[in-house]
């Protein structure tokens, strides 16, 4: 690598190295506290996979290059040279990593080893080794957000034929459309997937509330976050935020997708609108008394995976309980839970990466976790994590129904005749 | 070498205090400068006091508690004996009498510096074991045995003076009035006043001290000053 390969990659280093990471970096103690925080170590105990051996991969590059350790005794902390080798260390460390921030909780100082993977993915991304699905689709999504308007007649089109499953689980207020799309003096910005699955039970539930909502013509998950390029992570934000702001809606409302809601929550800058997960949004129904469940919906055990993103990093813990409540199942916690909660093993863009073999091999851990809990259904509250777990369930037989809690809320609609 | 003796007693103390004192304060002052985080690391729950909780993470250190008790028991006896140990070394000072002036025991009779020691050993000892093994670089072997080292010939100091009537021919007033020389910047030769053969084992252990302190702003002990803000970065 030459000197202005080099001198490059450190410049792209140091654009990382605010407050947080230069505590990050210089802190660690090494020790081993986060070795068991991580359900890849967990499921397949190599060194490589602890939180603190993905972190020295990065920390050894600072120590070479930023500290004075690196210039006169390189050997005292082990310091690799910004060479192939470091990086074929960080894309193991980087995409090997959810990013749950589950060993936040464990470190004795809170280390973050999720950012300190940013630094990984941005030199990743500095010798355009960055993988090349997670690049392809966030250019598509920044496509989007300049293209929208060319395909959407085709959009609301497409919702059109939507609108009789939404019919089937909720009747629309009159006078209103199943699925508004882009309605200006909305309250609701509700931004979904692709798939019908993630737009249908949520619109039927902002209509048995009699929401004043409308439906973004946007995707909310943002690739750009699982890639760890920051500007492309801000622009696929502004699309949403840019229409929120247009429309004039005093919230915007995520889809079950983790990283999608606190990337809009917490990093998306500030802006003249809330925002709240779907599960938040039912939870606040529930208890002003705008929807009504069927309980008994559910046949058997059910059981709650709290995704990280929403749960550990965005604070969404017992919402999703009390709309469980609500529901009337026979409720059961998975061991551990919470805050505490394994990751499924499918976050930080791996469903997306395919990588089918290593992330069923590095979730054994949890598939454990969900067979102890002997429930005959699992519901979360993230399309990342109901992949994953579904993948699990076949591929460990657990013999279980995965669920979307949003469906389930769905499916359990009823006392429609007093409100319209 | 009495040269080289005078200068490790004397004048290395003062610059070992520098370099702490002036190191820490150049990395808090890269930190302070760098740029705050574009937005919030906290997880959840949410404290309804972070600051209380930042606090009681780093001195309670309950994370620690609740997944591996015994780290955690050696962990608070250690950081229990380093306070003490750093009271033990104020005691020395003249104007200073956290013990009774005229008694020659130490404070904690010997038994401070055996709450640094002990623990040490386990820190060391761990890091021959499994994963500890496998994510301990050098420097965290040297950083611990220069503890150790400075520990024991510590030990050798307070034990000697604390638990035996005539064990260690320098006593507690001949250390004080090392340390008057030190806190009055009079320059003069400890020897004047530390007599015996265990000399040796003084400047050992003065040497040993010092290296410590001026490692200490580049090494991970920093911990000592940054544990608190770094969890209340996940605290708020």
């Amino acid at each position: 690598m030459d000197e202005v390969m080099t001198n490059y990659l450190k410049g792209l280093f140091e654009t990382k190295l605010n407050k947080a990471m230069r505590l990050y970096l210089d802190t660690c103690a090494r020790c081993g506290l986060c070795v068991d925080a991580c359900h890849v170590y967990a499921s397949m105990p190599e060194t490589k996979y602890t939180p603190v051996g993905r972190a020295e991969v990065i920390r050894k590059l600072f120590r070479r290059y930023f500290k004075l350790q690196g210039k006169f005794a390189p050997w005292l902390g082990e310091t690799i040279p910004l060479s192939d080798i470091g990086f074929d260390q960080a894309y193991e460390a980087a995409f090997s990593c959810t990013g749950c921030r589950r060993c936040v909780g464990f470190c004795p100082f809170g280390i973050d080893t999720q950012q300190v993977m940013g630094i990984a993915k941005l030199l990743l991304i500095g010798v355009e080794r960055q993988p090349q699905i997670l690049a392809m689709l966030s250019d598509m999504s920044v496509a989007k957000g300049e293209t929208y308007l060319d395909s959407a007649e085709s959009y609301v089109e497409a919702l059109k034929n939507l609108e009789p499953q939404v019919e089937a689980l909720a009747p629309t207020p009159e006078g209103r459309a199943a699925i508004p799309v882009g309605a200006a003096g909305a309250d609701i910005l509700y931004v979904g997937l692709s798939g019908a699955h993630s737009i249908v039970p949520a619109a039927a539930i902002m209509n048995a509330a009699r929401e004043n909502w409308t439906l973004s013509y946007f995707e909310a998950v943002n690739f750009g976050a699982w890639l760890g390029d920051a500007k492309k992570q801000a622009k696929i934000s502004s699309r949403i935020v840019e229409e929120a702001e247009r429309l004039g809606v005093k919230e915007v409302v995520v889809v079950e997708c983790g990283t999608a809601t606190r990337v809009l929550k917490f990093q998306a800058g500030r802006h003249s609108f809330k925002v709240l997960s779907i599960i938040e949004l039912i939870d606040r129904y529930l208890a002003e008394g705008r929807i009504k469940l069927k309980a008994g919906t559910i046949p058997g055990r059910l059981t709650y995976h709290d995704p990280c993103q929403l749960a550990r990093n965005s604070g969404v813990i017992e919402e999703p309980r009390r709309v469980i409540k609500a529901l009337g199942a026979d409720f059961v916690e998975l061991t551990p839970t919470r805050e505490d909660n394994w990751c499924c093993g499918g976050g930080g863009g791996l469903i997306s990466l395919g990588e089918q073999e290593f992330r069923m091999k590095s979730s054994k851990v949890k598939a454990d976790q969900v067979k102890a809990a002997k429930a005959g259904t699992i519901c979360t509250a993230c399309e990342n994590c109901h992949t994953q777990l579904t993948e699990l369930n076949e591929h460990y037989g657990l013999g279980m129904e995965v669920a979307s809690l949003t469906n389930l809320v769905a499916h359990a609609l009823t006392g429609f005749a007093e409100k319209n | 070498m009495a040269g080289i003796y005078y200068f490790i007693m004397v004048p290395m103390v003062y610059i070992s205090i520098a370099v702490l004192i002036v190191g820490i304060a150049v990395k808090a002052a890269s930190i302070l400068a760098a740029p705050a985080p574009a937005y919030s690391l906290k997880t959840y729950p949410a404290r309804k006091r972070p600051g209380l909780a930042a606090l009681a993470d780093t001195f309670g250190m309950g994370m620690i508690r609740r997944r591996n008790p015994v780290f955690w028991f050696f962990l608070v006896w250690f950081h229990l004996g380093m306070i003490f140990l750093l009271l033990g070394h104020l005691d020395l000072f003249p104007a200073i009498h956290l013990v009774p002036a005229a008694s020659r025991h130490m404070v904690g009779a010997g038994a401070v510096g055996v709450s640094v020691t002990v623990p040490a050993f386990y820190f060391l000892f761990r890091r021959f074991k499994g994963q500890n093994r496998h994510i301990s670089v050098p420097a965290d072997y040297l950083l611990l045995l220069l503890l150790l080292f400075t520990f024991l010939l510590g030990d050798m100091m307070s034990w000697g003076n604390s638990w035996t009537a005539h064990g260690f021919v320098m006593t507690k007033a001949a250390f004080r009035s090392y340390f008057g020389i030190l806190s009055g910047f009079t320059f003069i030769d400890p020897r004047t006043v530390l007599h015996g053969s265990h000399y040796h084992f003084v400047v050992l252990h003065v040497f040993l001290a010092e290296l410590f302190l001026m490692i200490l702003p580049f090494s991970k002990i920093v911990h000592t000053f940054f544990s608190l803000p770094l969890n209340l970065l996940r605290r708020r």
